[in-house]
């Protein structure tokens, strides 16, 4: 205990976990925007009328997406293309940049498939009114179907934050010092594991516990906002 | 074809997969007609209704609105559906929105739309006119993005007041009773100046205390001379408010008259079967 301790404070572990805490941040946040942008474009492409080519293109392409991303570990996404995509192009990129690219491409798969239950939760007459109003189709759905739908799938797109955020442990594959490793890093210095790893569970728990109240918060909100 | 027609169908059909719904409607309508729909439930009235804006598109047949084929794939039926207003059973206001907001969206959201659209456009005529002998003129852009905004909020609140729900301007549709929702969807319709509107029995999912007043608003419409289809089961209302009535019947208008021709004189059997079940 001391000695974590004394490692974690005098010899600057902190700052070695603190710098962990932030590149988990970073990609479990980049990696959920990335995801949701992503995810709502493929939702949508998947949701519209197909009764053009392109938009029947455009559906196998995003089918093949989801499969693709859904049928795989993360971990292999990222070691795929971290040590497989990016040298067979020739482009060296810092891992915290791949992890949340894959993070945000992984994401957007998962969030599809919300946002398209989400989407067909709204009542078909919001579209309805507004194309017949004469918004274009693209118009509606932005202004009018998504941010309905955003409002029901708040709940999951929250827990969906939540996996991103647990997930971001396997980083380390790619040779990125998240939180977890970190704390294993502190580990390492001392040869005691039992209480970074204890600490690092903690820290998960706090992470988890203040999105989910964050959610919990929102939701409210915007309950409130639509009965006054 | 004749210019006072505003609509024109002719041989409209629309089926539904193997399910013909409607099996070839001819009308012409002129601006400033009034024409209640009536008939049996499932005879194809809202699929007819929904067909003239394209909200289903017809199977066959053509939509001349001022003499422009809706029906036609390559016509940007966006342009067209801003002058064809539709007032929805479920009143379908928008949610997330405010009322004033409701009202005012779509009317800000296409203006800027063409503004940003027109200013692309200048952008390349400006450069082209480097290489022009003969500049080629832009197109005007009158209003800022304030003004267009104040513009609108200007006019909603007109609506509003209007109809006495200025001081709901700013809740949400949640709040509103389904006579002040269906009233506000009405308005909705008109903030948009179009020039028909398509009523889609606009007071059958109201409580009967509140039929009234939304037909009341739709009267005050039809006396300022908008034009308008109802699909309706409000037979005193038709009588009222229409100059033509048409009964539809499996997917055809099988008869079709004034009022009084259609109420007190019904020639089609299944005309007179119909008024004697709903009378
Ligand atoms: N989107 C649709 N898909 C399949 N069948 C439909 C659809 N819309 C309407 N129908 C069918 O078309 C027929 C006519 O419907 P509708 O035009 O709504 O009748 P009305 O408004 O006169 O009651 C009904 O049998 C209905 O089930
Ligand atoms: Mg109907």
């Amino acid at each position: 205990m001391e000695l974590f301790f004394e490692h974690f404070i005098t010899k600057g572990g902190y700052k070695v976990a603190l710098e962990g805490l932030l590149a988990t941040a970073e990609i479990a946040v980049f990696g959920l925007i990335i995801g949701i942008l992503l995810g709502t474009v493929i939702a949508i492409v998947r949701v519209m009328p197909k009764y053009k080519v392109l938009p029947r293109v455009l559906d196998v392409i995003c089918n093949i997406y989801v499969a693709l991303f859904r049928g795989t570990p993360m971990v292999v996404q990222l070691l795929v293309g971290y040590y497989v995509l990016l040298p067979a192009i020739g482009l060296r990129l810092d891992g915290v940049v791949v992890a949340v690219i894959i993070f945000g491409l992984n994401s957007a798969a998962y969030v599809s498939e919300m946002m398209r239950s989400g989407i067909q939760s709204v009542d078909i007459g919001q579209l309805e009114a507004a194309r017949a109003l004469g918004m274009p189709y693209a118009m509606a759905m932005m202004k009018i179907v998504i941010p309905q739908s955003i409002k029901n799938i708040l709940p999951t797109l929250g827990n969906e934050f939540i996996v991103l955020v647990k997930d971001t442990s396997i980083v380390s594959f790619i040779a990125v010092v998240d939180i977890t490793k970190a704390f294993r890093q502190i580990g390492d210095a001392t040869y005691e594991y039992v209480i970074p790893y204890l600490f690092l569970a903690l820290v998960y728990l706090v992470l988890v516990a203040g999105i989910a109240a964050l959610v919990k918060l929102m939701e409210r909100r915007l309950k409130k906002s639509e009965r006054q | 074809m004749n210019d006072n027609n505003i609509l024109s169908v002719r041989g409209l059909k629309k089926s539904f997969g193997k399910l013909e719904v409607l099996k070839g409607v001819d009308i012409d309508i002129k601006k400033g007609e009034k024409i209640a729909i009536i008939g049996p439930s499932g005879c194809g009235k809202s699929t007819f209704l929904r067909c003239i804006n394209c909200m289903e598109d017809p199977s066959g047949g053509s939509i001349f609105f001022n003499d422009v084929d809706l029906a036609d794939q390559r016509v940007d039926i966006n342009i067209h559906r801003e002058q064809i207003g539709m007032v929805f059973q479920q009143f379908n206001l928008f949610n997330n929105k405010t009322i004033i907001e409701n009202i005012m969206l779509a009317p800000v959201s296409l203006t800027l739309k063409k503004i940003k659209k027109a200013k692309r456009k200048n952008f390349f005529t400006k450069v082209g006119n480097i290489f022009r002998k003969n500049k080629k003129e832009l197109i005007k852009i009158t209003q800022t993005k304030a003004e267009i905004v104040e513009n609108a909020r200007a006019n909603a609140e007109k609506l509003l007041k209007r109809i006495g729900l200025e001081d709901k301007a700013d809740v949400y549709p949640s709040t509103l009773s389904g006579g002040q929702k269906q009233r506000v969807a009405i308005v909705r319709a008109l903030a948009m100046n179009p020039q028909v509107i398509l009523f889609d029995e606009p007071t059958s999912a109201l409580d009967p205390e509140m039929v009234g007043e939304v037909l009341d608003l739709i009267k005050e419409v039809a006396n300022e001379g908008m034009t308008m289809l109802i699909v309706t089961h409000e037979m005193g209302f038709a009588r009222e408010v229409a100059n033509r009535v048409l009964f539809m019947d499996s997917g055809i208008i099988a008869e079709q008259g004034t009022p009084a021709e259609i109420f007190d004189n019904p020639q089609n059997p299944r005309t007179i079967q119909f008024l004697k079940a709903v009378l």
